[in-house]
């Protein structure tokens, strides 16, 4: 087990005039679980492609302990990877593929066999260990790929995407197996996904990238509720959060957020940036549990009309997605959904204490000082 | 037995017509088989008939005989031509493998800077008819001193653009992830094209090796060009010494059948063990 440092990384393909990977700067602590999340092409599948040492590095450095590895190749830097696709060699037997990386690295023949057999206990796949990968479902294929990292009792798991391409049902069960192994071997990991509810659920640290730049990297529920810039309040969380256009400003030292409709209290947790004088464009974040409906209205004074255009259900509460003319609001009700009906109107509100103000221009938010 | 019974009684009308008509073309096909058969065991009067018949009635091994036995006189007896042939394809096949399947890796999985001109240069190839570089090739043969030497057989083959772009195609759908996992793994790049490229390609492999074989075991043409030693040439030379280019049209007809038949079975004994494998190259990589 071991740490793993990026110093200022950055990638850029010969083909592409733009880097890849902008200035990568993270320090991952020994046994954490790092997930990169971001939409495709953000940089985060390079990012963990350099750390396994598939991809050159532009610039930078990458340690992982204390050792300095860009030149490392990827066989010695003590890593073990997981690919979407799961990569099983098919012409070799499941027991064959766990042990070919030990047997490359000429583990004594007794070794391999105990270290194998472990792993395929841990990850309940010892049955399966005469098969040929082709005969296997989706979820053992997985279970395989992951074995094969195990045995290697490597300093770091890199995953690429593991549960793309299982079904909705196995991918949560997986996930949650997921935690559980990690709790267990208390491996460092590095998890690259485009989901960001595997990100919330997995890592116990989120790196949210885009354009190949962090944006955001925290712990899940202070990303959630502190997200950086407006990037990060859309992609994290779901539904997304949120975002309504307006400005500031001033009646009688309180301020406002308003725009045509909405006219709105601003809670004093945001008078020191307010009191810089600057009232400009904002956005407005508020997640969907945050917005208040009808009999949960508190001062019947402050809220406003809005017209249901669609309602999800989705079991134990229902998401409303509403409309204040050009306006899109999604609130979520947790009282049964029969409640509401399309094309109803009803008076929401907002708890103007849990919302965000972005700079509208810069994207960042305003509350973080 | 019985369920191919049950299948056929659950036809709708159409697909038992189709399928009448199908055996029909299928019998038709197969006719040139029958009589490369038949023919071998003619005896002479046999071969002469007018109008010709596809089966024997009087099947006799006398072709077989004097094939077998005549050119004790001569020199050269049959037997080493037949040597000469089974050397020659082996060879070529094991050769054409090796080289078709290195040069298909690195062009579908590893990137340098020339690769496109390579391709490029492989398509060229491709468009050449073997007749067009008859002459430049024996030109190489010789400057090489590879005249009456096996490998004056085999190194004209071994380059196949044909043989390279069936297996690049095939070698393009190993998913790189693969090769990145035994990578990481630990593997060299010589392991990676044993363990996995090899294997995974196996069904390619069979199908470049039947294209060589018939290609080698069928030519005349490094016999007639570049071998002189009578020792050295191969079997289908001889073939065709024995009608002396059809000039002779009686002689040698009972034996050149008997010959055609030995050239014959191999390719069907081996098309009958791999079909199913060519077929499925085939359907891969979109060549028919």
């Amino acid at each position: 087990m071991a740490r793993v440092s990026f110093h200022h990384v950055y990638k850029q393909y010969r083909s592409e005039k733009k880097t890849s990977v902008t200035d990568f700067h993270l320090e991952i602590e020994d046994g954490e679980f790092v997930v990169l999340v971001g939409p495709s092409g953000c940089g985060k599948t390079t990012t963990l492609r350099m750390l396994s040492g598939l991809e050159d590095i532009t610039e930078g450095e990458i340690y992982i302990g204390d050792r300095y590895i860009n030149y490392v190749s990827p066989k010695d830097r003590d890593i073990a990877m997981v690919f979407q696709n799961y990569a099983l060699y098919p012409n070799l037997s499941v027991y064959e593929n766990m042990a070919l990386g030990l047997k490359l690295r000429k583990t004594a023949k007794h070794e391999i066999e105990l270290r194998v057999k472990k792993a395929a206990k841990i990850l309940e796949i010892s049955a399966l260990l005469d098969k040929k990968p082709n005969q296997l479902s989706g979820g053992q294929k997985q279970r395989v790929a992951l074995g094969r990292a195990i045995v290697r009792e490597p300093e770091v798991f890199l995953m690429d995407e593991p549960l793309s391409n299982l079904d909705a049902k196995l991918r949560t069960q997986t996930r949650s197996e997921l935690i559980r192994l990690h709790q267990e071997l208390q491996t460092t990991t590095v998890y690259v996904t485009h989901d960001q509810t595997e990100a919330m659920t997995m890592g116990s640290r989120i790196v949210v990238m885009k354009d190949g730049i962090i944006q955001q990297a925290a712990a899940p529920e202070f990303i959630y509720r502190q997200p950086a810039n407006l990037f990060v309040a859309s992609f994290i969380g779901s539904p997304a959060m949120n975002l309504i256009e307006g400005s500031i400003e001033e009646d009688g030292g309180t301020h406002y957020f308003s725009n045509r409709r909405l006219r709105l209290e601003i809670p004093p947790q945001y008078k020191p940036f307010l009191a810089s004088g600057k009232l400009r464009n904002v956005v407005m974040g508020i997640r969907p549990e945050h917005v208040l409906l009808e009999p949960t209205l508190e001062d019947p004074n402050d809220s406003y009309g809005a017209v249901i255009d669609v309602i999800e259900l989705m079991g134990s509460d229902s998401y409303l997605y509403l409309s204040m003319g050009d306006t899109r609001v999604i609130a979520r009700a947790i009282e049964p959904g029969s409640k509401f009906h399309v094309t109803d109107k009803i008076d929401i509100g907002f708890r103007m204490e849990m919302a965000h103000f972005f700079d509208a221009e810069s994207g960042g938010n305003l509350g973080i000082f | 037995m019985m369920a191919i019974v049950k299948q056929i009684r659950r036809l709708t009308l159409f697909e038992t017509l189709l399928l009448l008509a199908l055996l029909l073309l299928a019998a038709f096909m197969s006719l040139p088989i029958v009589f490369i058969i038949n023919h071998a065991f003619k005896p002479f009067h046999e071969l002469f008939l007018f109008p010709p018949t596809f089966l024997v009635k009087d099947p006799t091994l006398t072709n077989f005989y004097e094939l077998f036995m005549r050119p004790v006189a001569r020199i050269v007896p049959f037997s080493r031509y037949l040597y000469n042939s089974i050397i020659v394809a082996a060879l070529s096949m094991v050769a054409v493998i090796l080289s078709s399947c290195m040069a298909a890796y690195v062009l579908s999985k590893l990137q340098f800077s020339l690769k496109k001109a390579v391709m490029a240069m492989i398509m060229l190839a491709l468009m050449f008819a073997p007749e067009t570089v008859a002459i430049p090739r024996y030109l190489i043969v010789g400057w090489l001193q590879l005249n009456n030497t096996y490998f004056g057989h085999i190194l004209p083959v071994i380059a196949s653009p044909v043989a390279v772009f069936l297996i690049k195609q095939f070698i393009d759908q190993i998913p790189a992830e693969l090769l990145e996992a035994a990578k990481m793994d630990g593997a060299s790049e010589l392991r990676i094209f044993i363990r996995i490229i090899i294997p995974l390609s196996m069904p390619a492999i069979a199908t470049i090796s039947i294209i060589t074989f018939q290609g080698v075991w069928g030519d005349a043409s490094a016999s007639t060009l570049f071998m002189q030693d009578e020792t050295m040439k191969t079997l289908p030379y001889y073939i065709t010494t024995l009608t002396s280019g059809m000039a002779n049209t009686v002689a040698g007809q009972g034996m050149a059948a008997a010959a055609g038949l030995l050239m014959f079975l191999p390719n069907l004994i081996i098309f009958l063990f791999a079909q199913r494998r060519i077929m499925e190259t085939m359907v891969h990589s979109g060549v028919k």
